[in-house]
């Protein structure tokens, strides 16, 4: 810090105040003196220093007050409380309730400008720590544009020009040809959808979501889902079955990502069942609440991964043969499920398929109205 | 096609310039590209073109974005459809909460996002213009 630190000395006594200046005059401090707590914590937001020294025991406010009032204004400040010999009590109760340490009176020169130094270590590395979190926050924030440029971008541009070639070559390339530019623009999409969904559970704040929270209709998710996942499915010739029972109640949330939760269980199941196979979501009322289920003749999950399945970045180790997922897609739908206020959970074993239930607290006595979203999407189908 | 529709793309990229002329060619459009915004705006201003590809988030910040909302502020040249491509569809979201889909700059505009495919991108050029056309008609006749 190349800064002077700065320091601010609150007591009712003159005689404290000009020996404090007196000692501490030989450091590079700049130091300012109130001479009772009204004026301290009037000095404390005006001159923004870097340790406080307040007496505990002043007329008027206290130094309890004072130490509040500070820690209102900026609870940074590194405060130290002067104490007489028969306060040391209340010098404990004042360090519980945040004081970085306490100096009893009468105090030598050398106690003083020692703890003076310590109070001043103690404020750097409190702003270092600072520093050190909002840096870590702005990467975490950038991270997504970072990577979103410079991974992506030439991911894109690989594809782009993948595109045009097989689009010019179309009727020159035999079908061998033409199935393994088929396979590498698959390889290069899976890799791009793979940093898209890590940059997603990297970012974004599923909290926030909370704030456009509305009636949302679980038909309309489970559709817009499946339509999302139908293609997939249709290539590995897996029927996606759905039973939704015509009276389900609405429930309160974000229809985007409650799709997203959706298409990253039913993705999960078509990508795990064997071609020919089918996979069926039902969705009921149970009391007060809205049950999806999503089952599948799938490969299961063995009971060694089962428990961590839900974690960040995990991935089943016990199989090979498979395609690998994101590690992200179920940490991220469990993030968003547990958003809405509800919960998920999975049965399986391995061989015998999976069965995954997501419950969510269901909007009862309120018809859902058909706001613009659902219309439009009626429209589109 | 009798008359070669002719189109311009505005993108600071020629990695995707290349390929997307390459499938825009191949299936008779003429094509002028410009690599970066103000380039891209004059092309505009003094050409007369069907369609503007517009990459929406060239170099620093969002300069695609300026220049679409120049064009939107633009009496004659906000007739020109748009072709919206962007690489990042969500930071399309983060620029304008709210709105969900995409922000609609002049009154035919679409958004796609990079890598396109061949014939989604043709279909949506062809979709836009006539759909521009149709406009033009239609307030020839009022």
């Amino acid at each position: 810090m190349e800064k002077r630190c700065k320091i601010l000395i609150i007591d009712d006594e003159e005689i404290v105040l000009d020996s404090c200046l007196q000692i501490l005059s030989g450091g590079d401090y700049e130091i300012r003196t109130a001479g009772n707590g009204i004026l301290g914590v009037d000095l404390a937001e005006k001159f923004r220093p870097d340790v406080i020294f307040v007496d505990l025991k002043m007329p008027g406010i206290s130094g309890f007050e004072v130490l509040e009032k500070i820690q209102e204004i900026d609870p940074t400040i590194v405060t130290i409380v002067i104490t007489g010999f028969a306060t040391i009590g209340s010098a404990v109760e004042a360090m519980q309730k945040g004081a970085f340490d306490f100096l009893p009176k009468p105090f030598t020169p050398d106690e003083l400008r020692l703890i003076t130094r310590r109070g001043i270590e103690k404020r750097k590395l409190v702003l270092e720590t600072l520093a050190l979190r909002r840096e870590k926050e702005l990467l975490r924030e950038h991270f997504a544009a970072i990577v979103s440029h410079e991974l992506k971008s030439p991911l894109a541009a690989v594809q782009q020009y993948l595109y045009s070639l097989s689009n010019e070559l179309s009727d020159q390339l035999t079908e061998d040809q033409q199935h393994r530019f088929e396979r590498i623009q698959t390889r290069i999409g899976d890799l791009m959808q793979l940093i898209h969904t890590w940059l997603r559970a990297i970012t974004v704040d599923i909290e926030s979501i909370k704030e456009n929270f509305a009636p949302t209709s679980i038909p309309v998710v489970i559709s817009k889902a499946v339509e999302s996942v139908d293609p997939h499915a249709i290539r590995k010739d897996i029927a996606i079955r759905t039973a939704v029972q015509d009276d389900i109640f609405p429930v309160l949330g974000d229809e985007g990502t409650l799709v997203e939760a959706v298409v990253n269980i039913v993705g999960n199941a078509v990508k795990y069942s064997p071609a020919g196979s089918h996979v069926e979501i039902t969705a009921k009322n149970f009391d007060d609440e809205v049950a999806i289920t999503i089952e599948d003749d799938g490969i299961g999950i063995s009971s060694d991964d089962l428990p961590f399945i839900f974690e960040d970045f995990y991935t089943s180790r016990s199989d090979k043969q498979i395609e690998k997922g994101s590690g992200v897609g179920l940490a991220l739908t469990k993030r968003i499920i547990e958003a809405h206020g509800g919960n998920v959970s999975v049965e399986s074993e391995l061989g015998e398929g999976s069965t995954f239930e997501l419950r969510f607290p269901a909007l009862i006595n309120q018809p859902i109205e058909l706001s613009p979203i659902n219309n439009e999407f009626m429209n589109k189908t | 096609m009798d008359t070669k529709k002719k189109l311009l793309m505005i993108d600071d990229d020629p990695d995707f310039v290349e390929p997307i002329m390459a499938i825009l060619e191949n299936a008779g459009y003429e094509v002028d590209a410009k690599y970066n915004p103000d380039e891209g705006f004059e092309a505009l201003k003094s050409g007369s073109y069907d369609l503007l590809l517009l990459d929406v988030l060239m170099g620093r910040g969002a300069e695609g974005i300026m220049i679409a909302r120049k064009i939107g502020d633009d009496e004659k040249l906000r007739e020109t459809p748009i072709l919206i491509i962007t690489g990042m569809r969500e930071q399309i979201a983060f620029l304008f909460p709210g709105q969900p889909v995409h922000p609609s700059f002049v009154p035919t505009d679409e958004l796609i996002e990079k890598p396109v495919e061949p014939d989604l991108l043709l279909e949506k050029v062809s979709t836009l213009i006539k759909m521009a056309e149709e406009r033009k008609a239609q307030s020839e006749l009022n």
